[in-house]
């Protein structure tokens, strides 16, 4: 860069680059944090990245108005509702495919509402999202506030400045431009400055994690980029942690659960938040078994697999549908 | 779409749906060859703004820096095209009025993106349409389809891209059919 403007800059191969980013981060197999750096190396990486997305973006029209293409004033309504809800409108779909006309007739409903002032009843209902266990989704909640659900999850928010943001179950990404935001969990309330963070809820505890940004809560107490802090009762205590820390609680945003050494009791629990027949021990002894490796959160087979391959643990289906593990 | 930023947004729904008028400007200033560079160059200069929040008439502020870009060009060029110049003299930076072109342009968006998409490599095509006409995950068109979940990545990594090119080259021939500079629709912007 410098002001140099190289003639011969091959613009096509950053698209190339852009479209393979954007399909791995939409297959959920991208390494995020080497997509980000890829992403600031460069201005016009961060360029051709927007234009690929405005694609992607527009593709999704065509899921709305394939069969209908709408003219005249009714294609403005519908152009309106495409940009605020399409994101929403995804995340449902994706979950269930099935569930598309319903979507679609839900859609035009919206695009309704917001051609007829429907903008007041959004501004002060408190929105909401949700995930069922397995479940993971992806959303912007207001405008420079969008957020990822982890599996069996709860969260509400406001649009306003500050944005107001509730988790009252599970997990959630959140991703904070523009000004800053007010978070309220069952274990307290905190003041979130734009940046990136992870929230989970445990218990009557809440492990909030600062990728990019500074969190506080209302004593003033501050923890900022890097940090893990567990807030009980309104006050965040500082958890030290290493460096591998922020890539193992940020991996369930890839579909993924990254093991480094735990006790198998750990790993179950982890691994049990996503699915719906649980995973239990059957043989006390197998409790103190180190696990490490990376496994992927919507196929306990794989982990299954592994436990057989490396300690033959045999795994068997229960009258209670519950996976029941026993030594061979 | 998570991974989109406060700056990823606003230039998609403020700087990018004109890129069809700045492709125009830049092919009057420079010449079609180098169009799409100057374009590319001034989204670079969006992205490295302070604030883009600031910024009131996105439009207008990336055709000043498609003006500015185009006439340091044209000073450092060894060989200068003297039509090229005497264009640069008379435009002063102003701001079409929102062109007729382009409402239309909006108009059949959905039925280009089908055509483009018909236009793709076959398994390409499927892939596409699976996964953002059907809206299925990546996962279930790998089933479907009994091939890896890696190799649907590549299919609409490769779709996506040929697509937004595509659209592209569509601006580009947009300008050819619709000449933007008319000195009576032009007016200051605010």
């Amino acid at each position: 860069m410098s002001g140099e403007h190289p003639i011969h800059q091959p613009h096509s191969g950053l698209i190339d680059a852009a479209a393979s980013w954007l399909a791995a981060l939409d297959a959920g197999t991208a390494d995020l944090r080497a997509f980000e750096a890829w992403r600031e190396a460069d201005p016009r990486h961060a360029a051709a990245f927007a234009e690929v997305a405005s694609t992607w973006r527009d593709l999704d029209g065509l899921r709305l108005s394939r069969d209908d293409l709408p003219g005249g004033d009714a294609q403005a309504a519908h152009v309106e509702a495409r940009d605020v809800d399409v994101e929403a409108v995804e995340a449902e779909a994706v979950a269930s495919p099935e569930r598309r006309h319903f979507l679609r007739a839900a859609a035009s409903v919206g695009a309704v509402m917001l051609a007829g002032g429907g903008f007041a009843y959004r501004a002060n209902a408190r929105a909401s999202a949700s995930t069922k266990v397995g479940e993971r989704k992806s959303l912007v909640a207001a405008e420079g506030l969008s957020l990822d659900l982890n599996t069996d999850t709860l969260v509400y928010w406001r649009e306003g400045a500050p944005a107001r943001l509730w988790l009252e179950r599970g997990e959630i990404a959140i991703r904070l431009a523009g000004g800053g935001a007010e978070f309220t969990t069952p274990a307290g309330r905190f003041q979130l400055r734009s940046g990136t963070y992870n929230a989970r809820l445990r218990e009557a505890s809440c492990e909030l994690m600062v990728v990019d940004g500074a969190l506080s809560d209302t004593t003033g107490r501050q923890i900022t980029a890097g940090q893990v802090g567990l807030a009980t009762s309104g006050r965040i205590g500082l958890q030290q942690r290493d460096d591998s820390e922020l890539d193992r609680v940020t991996a369930w945003q890839s579909g993924t659960l990254v093991l480094t050494g735990q006790s198998l009791d750990y790993a179950l629990a982890e691994i049990n938040r996503y699915l719906p027949s649980k995973i239990v021990i059957g043989d006390p002894a197998l409790s103190r078994l180190r696990i490490g490796g990376t496994f992927a959160t919507d196929n306990p087979s794989e982990f299954l697999q592994a436990l057989q391959a490396s300690f033959g643990i045999r795994a068997a289906v229960s009258a209670s549908g519950a996976v029941v593990l026993t030594r061979t | 779409m998570s991974w989109l930023r406060d700056i990823d947004r606003w230039f998609m729904a403020e700087v990018l749906p004109h890129a069809a008028v700045y492709r125009a400007r830049a092919a009057r200033l420079c010449g079609p060859e180098e169009a799409e560079d100057l374009v590319q160059e001034a989204y670079a200069r969006v992205f490295q703004a302070p604030d883009h929040r600031a910024i009131l008439g996105p439009r207008s502020y990336v055709l000043t820096i498609v003006h500015n870009l185009a006439l340091e060009r044209l000073r450092r060029a060894s060989v200068v095209r003297i039509d090229m110049l005497a264009k640069l003299d008379h435009l002063e930076v102003r701001d079409a009025a929102p062109d007729a072109f382009a409402v239309a342009a909006g108009r059949s968006e959905m039925r280009q993106l089908l055509q483009l998409i018909d236009a793709l490599p076959p398994q390409c095509a499927r892939v596409l349409r699976m996964r953002k006409i059907q809206g299925m995950p990546p996962s279930a068109i790998a089933e479907a389809l009994s091939i890896s979940v890696s190799t649907v990545e590549k299919h609409i990594a490769k779709g996506l891209a040929l697509v937004t090119k595509a659209r592209r080259d569509h601006n580009a021939s947009v300008e050819e059919a619709c000449p933007v500079n008319t000195p009576s629709i032009s007016r200051t912007p605010a």
